[in-house]
């Protein structure tokens, strides 16, 4: 009946938790109660006598006894002794069975437990633990001294590096998807086998036996002592808890358990997060705590034990960061104070390098986090190093994780705190919103690099994307939406890191509507040309576009393995292609547009103010609608000047990834062609073009250019550019025979015929009410725009706006035309003739 | 009883999940799927380069109802997840032979 007896102790000791008995107390008193069992039913047997010894081993070992976890026990005895111990196990093992409890149970003699910790790492492992509860202790010391002297000592590089691997194995298996939703607070990372492997390594290798000892050693320092023992006495109170829940051993936090653990802590809804969403957050604070500071143990140990590293040449990268064993340091603390942006510095170049940083570096950061203050976080030198991280880092995704867990993180960016370790309660988004967001900025990584996201690729600032990547849920845990808030603080953090204002829109505007696409492709009808325009008209740019694509699909593939199928993808690049091409045709999208040519007038004479021009009826309304007032305004004003000056007037603007050249002549023959041959000759290529005549002859063209490779636009000549056209608008400058000599080389590429494919001609009629539209798809090569517009020229057809395209070696030309009598090109004949010019030349 | 397959437009399912049920219809599985029928996949062309949509983007609705049910809820999917375009979307009725609840064990109607 001894068994009863044991139930009712484990009851009252239950009783005694609900009453308030927590934390280390209650496993304490747990081992206590389950000692004084055992060692009286030791003492009552009386064939326990010389020659055994009962050890306590493991967590019991260490008097860590949580309500249901295993008791390990060894029975430790001479060979002489072998004959009784039949009686003495069916005394201690049966009631403990009896009494429903989980018992792991050997029995062996010494040699035998030497040979099966030889054998078995984690029976060593618990050997360590072993604790003497009953019987002979000459047996139970010589056991510790002959393991100590046989398998510890002349073994501590081999048991450190068993120990480390096993912690690394562990972490896989349990940082799977499953598990960072429902942590398993033993095995994951951050939880008790990482408190463990902590001890076990400083008691066997160092003989050090808690975390004071640990801490005097410089292991660890005493924050991170304080910081550990808060983490693990709130893991130890959860563990508890989960146990009595459970009503069994489980130490893994499923859903349900949560909220009712949520509760149990006292943890309310608030508005903005769940209570048990609050709670989590807590736990996964606490597990971090214990990972980060078990990391940077395990490192130090390593280096002072483990072989030399490979490469011992230093290597200073720069005052007060210097390469020291493949590792990063940072070397002098005078000068961190002088300059503190040196902390980032590290990270861009560990990014930039790919190498580690030393875990003592590591720990400077964060003791020195009190210098970033507010004028850090404004420093120019702090922001260049960060989005150096941000878009160049080799592996973004570690580099900002040491970023996250040294602190420098959320200092640089304070809103971040909001969110650390956040968890959403539903199994759909299965990291933390600080972990997810480094994901998603990974995750974009990865898109750039890949081909099948094609369509949409190359954008003009990428590092207000990556920014965007890691802002865009960074207002969640708010009452308020968590895009509009974000949106919000993400302009403040833009303008904080001296993005400039269009930019800082821009990023603001990506965080607003980063769920946007996802949510509209799934939820509206694609057909409803009325709402895709709404929707482009929201979207305004075709870069935009691009952004907020590429960061719907980062942010769905970090959420979690269910976020992003390629059903969503189909229906996502459905409704991008959808806005495109809208957006490619501005004058659907226009804000001007539905004001009307009055209302841009009225515009245009406030701005023109005492320049004031009587003729403001030679401007066409096609022309008033396609630019904002001061762009007509300043067209209006530069009329004047070509009317003094007598020769054409070209301006020339960067826009990232193209320039955009402004040409304001006076009408003559060919003056499209000449303005390509000259661009051409200038190495930019026309990827648009909008062409407008005035009633009085002044000609405004748009064009959109790129450079052929190795220009920049500060090393582009504007000026040879502009005295070449105003040549060649003379006729004195032969474009054809240069355009041959400059590109001679270019029509001899050896492989260029293989890829030939034939030319086409299209000319439609339908596509518009106003235009002919003659498409011509050639063969892409420098000085066809050239050739093209020249022949259309001498056909006598107006050029209202170009389109050009080039895909690989293939490129499409799209014209808007109407005839010399301003009509459309109806004629059969004249069609087929001008389709036969056309295809002449494309041919050559 | 009777199955009922739907294959609708992905941003009508919500409509027609409230409309099935107010009609009293608790359960359904729902699906994403791809497909294409009378409205075949297209090509997309843009800044030059083509996109082939070959397979369109459905969600499918499966339902079992008792066979005086079948009447009502193809019309009341029919009415609402039409737009009158092109692409709408199927209702497949197929026989039943057996229902069983796998925790109970009931069958027939009770398990449906």
């Amino acid at each position: 009946m001894i068994d009863v007896e044991l139930r009712a102790k484990r009851d009252a000791l239950e009783y005694l938790w609900r009453q308030g008995l927590s934390g280390k107390d209650l496993i304490h008193r747990h081992s206590q109660l389950i000692d004084d069992y055992l060692v009286s039913c030791f003492v009552n047997c009386p064939a326990a006598k010389e020659g055994i010894s009962l050890v306590a081993l493991g967590g019991y070992g260490r008097k860590e006894l949580f309500p249901y976890s295993d008791i390990d026990l060894l029975l430790l005895h001479t060979p002489e002794a072998e004959n009784r111990l039949e009686a003495v196990t069916q005394a201690l093992f049966y009631p403990l069975w009896d009494a429903g409890l989980e018992v792991g149970h050997g029995v062996r003699t010494l040699n035998a437990c030497l040979d099966d910790a030889r054998q078995d790492f984690f029976f060593q492992v618990a050997l360590l633990d072993a604790r003497h509860l009953a019987g002979s202790e000459t047996l139970f010391t010589s056991l510790q001294q002959t393991f100590h002297e046989d398998l510890i000592a002349g073994h501590r590089q081999e048991f450190l590096q068993n120990m480390m691997q096993h912690r690394n194995e562990r972490h896989q298996r349990y940082g799977r998807h499953s598990y960072q939703l429902e942590p398993h607070i033993k095995e994951s990372r951050g939880g008790f086998r990482d408190i463990q492997a902590m001890t076990w390594v400083s008691h066997a290798l160092f003989g050090l036996h808690d975390l004071r000892d640990i801490e005097e050693a410089g292991l660890i320092s005493p924050q991170e002592r304080e910081a550990f023992v808060l983490a693990s006495d709130s893991l130890i109170k959860t563990r508890n808890r989960l146990h009595y829940l459970s009503g069994r051993k489980n130490d893994q936090l499923f859903f349900e358990h949560q909220e009712e653990m949520a509760k149990a802590f006292k943890y309310y809804d608030t508005p903005g997060a769940l209570g048990v969403e609050r709670f989590m957050q807590d736990l996964y604070r606490h597990l971090q705590t214990i990972a980060n500071i078990t990391d940077l143990f395990f490192e130090h140990v390593d280096e002072t034990l483990g072989a030399p590293r490979a490469n011992p040449i230093e290597q200073a990268i720069e005052p007060g960061i210097t390469v020291r064993q493949d590792r990063l340091h940072l070397t002098d603390q005078a000068l961190i104070e002088k300059r503190p942006y040196l902390l980032m510095r590290l990270f861009s170049h560990a990014g930039k390098t790919g190498l580690d940083i030393h875990h003592r570096s590591k720990k400077i950061v964060t003791t020195n986090l009190h210098l970033v203050d507010d004028r850090l976080r404004h420093s120019k030198r702090m922001a260049k190093a960060f989005f150096d991280v941000l878009e160049n880092a080799k592996d973004v995704l570690a580099v900002l994780s040491v970023m996250l867990d040294t602190g420098l993180l959320t200092a640089y960016l304070p809103e971040f705190e909001q969110i650390r370790a956040l968890a959403q309660h539903d199994v759909y988004h299965v990291f933390t919103v600080d972990r997810h967001l480094l994901q998603t900025v990974a995750e974009l990584r990865k898109l750039s690099f890949s081909q099948t996201q094609a369509p949409f690729v190359g954008v003009e600032s990428p590092h207000v994307l990556a920014l965007a990547a890691l802002l865009h849920d960074i207002g969640k845990g708010h009452h308020e939406d968590h895009s509009q808030l974000g949106s919000k603080l993400a302009a403040g953090i833009g303008k904080r890191l001296g993005l400039t204002e269009a930019e800082t829109a821009c990023l603001s505007f990506l965080v607003e509507k980063h769920l946007f696409l996802t949510v509209t492709a799934l939820r509206r009808d694609l057909e409803d040309d009325e709402f895709l325009r709404q929707c482009a008209k929201q979207i305004q740019t075709p870069d935009r576009l691009t952004m907020l694509y590429l960061l719907s699909i980062a942010d769905a593939k970090a959420t979690g393995p269910t976020a992003w199928t390629a059903w969503k993808d189909a229906l996502l690049l459905e409704i991008s292609l959808k806005i495109s091409h809208l957006l490619e045709r501005e004058d659907t999208i226009l804000p001007n547009k539905s004001q009307g040519a009055e209302w841009m007038l009225e515009q245009v004479r406030n701005l023109m103010g005492k320049m004031a021009i009587s003729d403001y009826e030679i401007l066409p309304e096609e022309y008033m609608l396609s630019f904002s007032p001061e762009e007509v305004a300043h067209h209006l004003k530069l009329r004047t000047e070509l009317k003094n000056a007598k020769h054409a007037l070209t301006e020339s603007t960067e826009h990232g990834l193209f320039w955009s050249i402004l040409v304001i002549a006076q009408d003559s023959t060919g003056l499209l062609a000449k303005i390509c041959g000259t661009l051409a000759l200038h190495g930019l290529n026309v990827a648009s073009a909008q062409i407008f005549t005035w009633e009085d002859g002044t000609v405004v063209d748009v064009l959109n250019v790129q450079p052929a490779a190795e220009q920049t636009y500060a090393t582009q000549d504007w000026q040879a550019l502009d005295n070449d056209l105003n040549l060649a608008l003379k006729n004195r400058l032969g474009l054809s025979h240069r355009l041959v000599d400059k590109f001679r080389t270019a029509f001899r590429g050896p492989n260029q015929k293989n890829m030939q494919t034939a030319p086409r001609v299209a000319i439609d009629n339908s596509a518009s009410k106003q235009y002919t539209i003659i498409e011509i798809f050639a063969n892409d090569r420098p000085g066809l725009l050239y050739e093209i517009t020249r022949t259309l020229a001498d056909f006598e057809i107006n050029i209202h706006q170009a389109k050009i395209s080039s895909d690989s070696d293939q490129a499409v030309y799209v014209f808007y035309t109407i005839d010399g009598f301003a009509t459309k090109i109806n004629d059969p004949f004249f069609q087929q003739e001008i389709s036969q010019a056309l295809l002449h030349v494309a041919e050559n | 009883m009777k199955k009922i397959e739907a294959i609708i437009k992905p941003f009508k399912l919500d409509e027609v999940k409230d409309a099935l049920n107010d009609m009293g219809i608790k359960g359904m599985t729902i699906s994403e799927v791809k497909g294409y029928g009378r409205q075949k996949g297209h090509k997309e062309i843009y800044r030059g380069a083509e996109y082939i949509v070959d397979f369109i983007p459905k969600v499918k609705i499966e339902i079992i109802v008792e066979a005086a049910m079948v009447e009502a809820v193809v019309t009341k999917i029919r009415e609402t997840a039409n737009t009158g375009k092109i692409g709408d979307g199927k209702i497949f009725v197929l026989p039943v032979e057996e229902v069983v609840r796998v925790r109970t064990g009931e069958t027939g109607k009770e398990a449906i």
